[in-house]
């Protein structure tokens, strides 16, 4: 970068793609064990596809319609496009020459070998033929592609093998056995930029990827699937020679939105907008690089500009090597496992009812078991006393043993309201479908709040016992979903206290149509309260703080993008506040700039498990206070979702969550701090200092404390008997 | 094991829901709550009556608050649902009320402006408890502006002075400024108008310069509260008069739009808002009150409160020398001989209390027969011959604190009863009523004609009397000595209601 003034915010999608790159660096380091970096490989590769989707996709809809626009960082569509497009060329490579020069080579030398077709042993070639002969040929439908009208479609995100053919002279007849009834196809061919014709063929999904071929003793050999198809590809196409062969992969537009007048019939509009999804407009081309004749086609016919080409020198779509990772047998490649503990302070044994009465506990995922959660829902199903159970459910699995309990709580008469998130961007399909099930099974299930998400993770139990009504809460920084919380590091609070379930129980009123907007105690809601309350915090920040007694502000969080808080953030830094940032993802705050932001440093960690707690804390002038949250600092999550803040009341959980958020600031193994620049650099162990992981730090501290928790002398024995 | 109670109340502006748990009569919280807007005050104070579209909508709510309600367990039809002015007023109110019954199993219950007043009061006494010795050391003015209605009760040193519910309502106002194309400088005259009107009579009852705390209470009031109200119990929150006025004129610049950002409040909320609070305002300057207090509280708290505290003796009571105290201001105001009313309510009182095994009334009738008593010549501030008529008339068209309009239509028989013939079949007043009501109309009225008759010389001369029921025979027997010879007269002529009714022959020595 060039002396120029640092910028007062960087854009949006080129800080993204920043994070894309820490990412890969993770891919990068050494001494990160093999098949991790493989796997932070194919994170890289499916987190692009995701960006291209949306945000370029969206981008290049702006470039159309508003070509004026420019973004908060003053760059107009046309400008980030490019320099999208430069910076990724730059990571692709680097992440093709890691795979190429390290992984593969680190693979063969452990006795994993990738066979690409060229390389096939005699016996190799026999077992892959009798494969294709066998099992997949039946599975492929070549499409030819001769008719400029009639391009076939290309389905999002799938790989494709294409084909330039070329028709042997003595069998006249087969043009229109491949183009059907097609008889005009040969004077089709002749208007084509090349004479020859072009066939599609879609590689099958539903036969695994990774192919393992006969080997000697001591490695395994694989290949894929795709180099099969390339290899007898011909066999496809009687009565004509195989030219050259391009496999290719296309990404399409997914940011649709919904018609949100017609409220009523918000399912119908959803399920349309899934199959409009599977024909939009293509976005990105990606393709590896044997045929450059085949690639000028389909840029053409694709209607792509050079810069949305992206050519790939090895492996295609590493988002679809997962199989590889999990091989059996190559622990020693992998992170040792990690377990997950039993929280200390949830009773292992007994219902949680009693214990959460007293006490509030905290529970910290992966490092902590999920369990509770799901006891907590199960036991709530099948309790005589419980009324009712509330819950938000933004992206859960149909097979979730949240959703069955949650079935069988309604069969047990017990009111049940679920709040289903159907624009949960890419889950909608399966949304949809256990959606139905719930409501079959007698379950209020509430569809969306017209143009908001509701993102807010909540639970409620209402309870009658023998003093009374009580109502259960939970409140989570992650979404339910047992599946993400064992990689996703979320933070969740389990609750009795009367002001938080008086505002969680409003909460479920207003966005399950009981009221209009109320105010609410304890709880921070967005769109209403959430921005202005975390202003105002900030602002209080600064107001107590002195160059004697300087504020702090510390908070974690995903992605860091709205401008006024970002503004207040400088403006609590000019007032001699210390403020660290803890961001995982998008930041476009420009720290370290005199004048703008001296006092605030960025820190973004990226281990093993995907950082996705907020955290946010002011030091208040002593009297501190922590909040924990679903929401980003982003327009998106103050202004246009519905989101819950929630304070950390309890003394002791307080103390914890303030060491966890503490904790970050001084990793020097995964961390990377932010410049003014915009570049990110990583954190090194400096002698003498030891190495601190966070992650590493968080996990040993759970297992110590669940550890000492087992060996503890009972000072109470917990008779169990009922109680007359 | 703790219960639940549940109130809807159906108003102007929207439908509200709260729930509570009660642990026992003076330890109850509220667990729920939440209200959606409606346009009853819109529909009923323009046309007349409740539209279909109204309807629909209050349809659709009832059934969401159905729902609500069976999440905590709680049947519909054992929630208190009530009708406030929107619903009283509208032309096809029993029509809304059986379709609302038939659709949702909701019972709706109407009630009237000054039953609002009563339970406006003891949410508001409870709210105020740690306030409540002020309340007794100054003149007060407890106030809500709804959609279509005000509130007020006027409290002199503690005691109920006078109590109104008034037409006066922010949609109320809404609505005529817009059929007269209004601007906002209208809306301010027409409200100063009614104001400075309503306050001229109100100065009657009770010295409005000598008003030194105004309690204002509704949804509006709470929002200044919250804002720049300091909180000085769980309920309750004050500030300084001068610092409400100039939040007050601060809104009055405001469009709706910047309201709904600024205070994060629904439109509905937003569009009454300025009205509202310049009602308020304008009620506060004709007062000398140096600070305006906020209870967080609404008539449906006041309907929890009196469904679970009617075993708590003192609190009744308390609550029946208002409406008792409120009677008197009542009677002031028409120049009654007060001597005379408090005599007949003493004897008629102790003979009801004598008698009550053979009355089989309740505690309810007694208060009853004592605004009876106080009140029974009120008619005389129009003309001495026939002013039983007039006290009728005038009683059944009179607020008083805590009494609704059927009790006051028993009261007012009862007084028109008082003196001369007993009731025909052409009495339609008398006969419009229910068998129980005219039963006890009769049972009111016989008593209340032997008090009068024992001070029928209007100078209190029987101080103390003995009741002795022997056989057929109830015996007056008067200390001291007295010439009985009018009162006698008087009885002979008075005591036939008494004497059918009962069967007891009266005589007095």
């Amino acid at each position: 970068m060039s002396k120029e003034k640092p910028p007062r915010f960087f854009n949006r999608e080129l800080s993204w793609i920043e994070f894309n790159a820490r990412v890969l660096a993770e891919a990068c380091r050494k001494n990160v064990p093999l098949l991790e970096r493989l796997k932070f490989l194919t994170i890289v590769t499916s987190n692009f596809d995701e960006f291209f989707m949306v945000r370029v996709a969206g981008l290049k809809h702006q470039m159309r319609s508003d070509p004026e626009r420019r973004d908060i960082s003053g760059m107009t569509s046309k400008e980030q496009l490019q320099k999208i497009s430069d910076r990724v060329h730059e990571l692709i490579q680097i992440q093709y020459s890691c795979l190429n020069n390290e992984i593969i080579p680190g693979l063969a030398k452990e006795g994993i070998v990738y066979v690409p077709p060229e390389k096939y042993t005699g016996k190799q070639a026999l077992y892959a033929d009798s494969l294709f002969q066998n099992e997949i040929f039946p599975l492929l439908t070549p499409l030819r592609t001769d008719d400029e009208e009639d391009f076939p479609h290309i389905a999002n995100l799938r790989l494709h093998a294409a084909f330039l053919l070329k028709q042997m002279f003595d069998i006249p007849l087969l043009t229109q056995t491949v183009s059907g009834e097609n008889g005009n196809a040969s004077e089709a061919d002749g208007e084509n930029e090349s004479s020859l014709p072009l066939a599609v063929v879609q590689i099958p999904t539903s036969i695994k990827r990774i192919i393992w071929l006969p080997s000697d003793e001591g490695t395994r050999a694989f290949t894929l699937l795709d180099d099969i198809v390339r290899m007898f590809g011909t066999r496809l196409f009687p009565g004509y020679t195989v030219e050259e062969t391009l496999l290719f992969k296309v990404t399409r537009d997914a940011d649709f939105s919904v018609d949100e007048e017609r409220d009523n019939d918000f399912i119908e509009a959803m399920e349309e907008v899934l199959v409009n999804r599977q024909s939009s407009v293509p976005v990105r081309l990606a393709s590896n690089s044997e045929s450059e004749t085949i690639r000028h086609i389909l840029e053409r016919k694709l209607n792509l500009a050079p810069e949305d080409v992206y050519q790939i020198k090895g492996i295609m779509d590493l988002a679809t090597l997962t199989d590889l990772i999990s091989v059996e047998g190559c622990d020693k490649l992998r992170y040792p496992q990690w377990k997950n503990f039993w929280p200390p302070s949830i009773p292992h044994d007994v219902e949680l009812w009693n214990e959460m009465k007293h006490t509030d506990a905290i529970l910290h995922v992966p490092y902590e078991s999920y369990e509770p959660v799901l006891r907590f829902i199960s036991e709530a199903a099948d309790d005589p006393g419980v009324l009712a159970i509330k819950i938000t459910l933004y992206r859960t699995s149909g097979n979730s043993p949240i959703i069955s309990a949650l079935e069988r709580a309604a069969r047990n008469g017990k009111q049940v309201t679920a709040f289903v998130e159907l624009k949960a961007r890419f889950d909608e399909k399966q949304n949809i479908s256990w959606a139905e099930r719930l409501e079959k099974a007698g379950v209020i299930v509430v569809h969306g709040i017209a143009r908001l998400k509701v993102h807010a993770k909540i639970l409620l139990v209402v309870r009658r016992e023998q003093t009374g009504i009580y109502r259960y809460v939970h409140l989570s920084t992650g979404n339910y979903n047992e599946k993400t919380a064992r990689f996703y590091g979320d933070l969740s609070l389990f609750t009795c206290n009367q002001e938080i379930a008086n505002d969680a129980t409003v909460f479920f009123n207003m966005i399950s149509g009981y009221s209009a907007i109320q105010t609410m105690k304890r709880l921070v809601m967005a769109p209403i309260t959430l921005k202005s309350q975390l202003l105002s915090l900030i602002e209080r920040e600064s107001r107590r703080s002195t160059p004697d007694t300087p504020g702090l502000i510390m908070a974690k969080m995903n992605s860091l993008g709205h401008g006024e808080m970002i503004e207040a953030l400088y403006q609590a830094s000019c007032a001699d506040v210390r403020i660290l940032l803890n961001v995982r993802g998008i930041c476009m705050l420009v720290p370290g700039v005199p004048g703008q932001s001296k006092n605030i440093s960025v820190v973004s960690i990226i281990d093993r498990f995907l950082e996705h707690a907020r955290i946010f804390y002011f030091q208040n002038g002593g009297s501190e206070e922590i909040y924990l949250s679903s929401a980003d600092w982003m327009p998106r999550n103050l202004d246009r979702r519905v989101e819950l803040m929630f304070p950390v009341l309890q003394e002791d959980l307080f103390r914890r969550i303030k060491d966890i958020l503490s904790v970050y600031f001084s990793d020097n193994a995964k961390s990377h701090y932010l410049q003014s620049s915009g570049t990110w650099i990583a954190r090194r162990v400096l002698d003498p200092e030891p190495e601190v992981r966070a992650q590493e730090y968080l996990y040993t501290q759970a297992k110590t404390q669940a550890e000492a928790q087992n060996t503890e002398i009972p000072r109470e024995f917990i008779v169990r008997r009922n109680e007359k | 094991m703790a219960k639940l109670e549940a109130v809807v109340e159906i108003g102007s502006t929207g439908v509200r829901l709260l729930i509570a748990e009660i642990a026992s009569a003076d330890n109850w919280t509220i667990i729920d709550r939440s209200e959606l807007p409606i346009a009853m005050g819109r529909d009923v104070f323009t046309s007349g009556t409740v539209s279909r579209e109204t309807l629909m909508q209050c349809l659709h709510i009832l059934k969401r608050f159905r729902e609500q309600l069976a999440g905590w367990g709680i049947n519909q039809n054992d929630a208190t649902v009530i009708g406030t002015s929107a619903m009283r007023e509208a032309r096809n109110r029993d029509m809304i009320i059986d379709r609302i019954n038939v659709k949702t199993g909701f019972k709706v219950h109407v009630i009237d402006g000054i039953e609002e007043n009563r339970l406006m009061y003891i949410a508001v006494i409870q709210a105020l408890q740690k306030e409540e010795p002020k309340l007794k050391k100054f003149n007060s003015i407890i106030m809500e502006v709804g959609g279509g209605s005000t509130e007020i009760m006027l409290l002199k040193r503690g005691k109920m002075a006078a109590v109104h519910s008034i037409r006066l309502g922010t949609v109320i106002i809404e609505q005529h400024v817009k059929a007269m194309m209004g601007s906002e400088k209208d809306t301010r005259r027409l409200l100063e108008e009614y104001i400075k009107n309503t306050g001229g009579s109100l100065n009657e009852e009770l010295k409005l310069d000598r008003v030194h705390q105004f309690i204002a209470i509704g949804s509006e009031a709470h929002l200044v509260a919250r804002t720049i109200g300091k909180k000085i119990s769980e309920h309750c929150w004050k500030m300084p008069r001068s610092a409400f006025d100039s939040f007050v004129e601060k809104i009055q610049t405001y469009s709706i739009e910047e309201c709904i950002a600024q205070f994060k409040i629904p439109y509905s909320d937003a569009e009454a808002m300025s009205i509202g609070l310049l009602a308020y305002k304008l009620f506060i300057s004709l007062t000398n009150t140096e600070e305006v207090i906020v209870p967080d509280t609404s008539i449906r708290e006041g309907v929890i409160i009196s469904k679970i505290s009617e075993p708590n003796h003192l609190l009744r009571e308390e609550f029946y020398s208002q409406v008792v105290a409120s009677a008197l201001n009542l009677g002031k105001k028409y120049h009654i001989d007060e001597a005379h009313g408090s005599y007949v309510r003493t004897v008629a009182l102790q003979l009801f209390d004598q008698l009550r095994y053979e009355l089989g009334l309740d505690r309810y009738s007694r208060l009853l027969l004592e605004i009876a008593a106080l009140l029974h010549d009120v008619g005389m501030f129009i003309r001495t011959s026939d002013h039983n008529l007039h006290s009728q008339y005038i009683i059944g068209h009179s607020d008083v604190f805590g009494l609704n309009k059927d009790d006051m239509v028993i009261i007012s028989n009862v007084a028109r009863y008082h003196r001369g013939e007993m009731p025909t079949i052409s009495d339609s007043n008398f006969y419009g009523l229910p068998r129980a009501d005219r039963t006890l109309v009769l049972k009111l009225a016989s008593i209340l004609r032997i008090a009068d008759a024992l001070d029928r010389s209007h100078s209190q001369r029987v101080t103390d009397f003995e009741i002795d029921l022997r056989g057929e025979t109830l015996l007056l027997r008067t200390k001291g000595t007295h010439d009985m010879t009018l009162e006698k007269l008087a009885l002979a002529e008075k005591a036939n209601l008494f004497e059918d009714i009962f069967g007891y022959k009266i005589i007095l020595v």
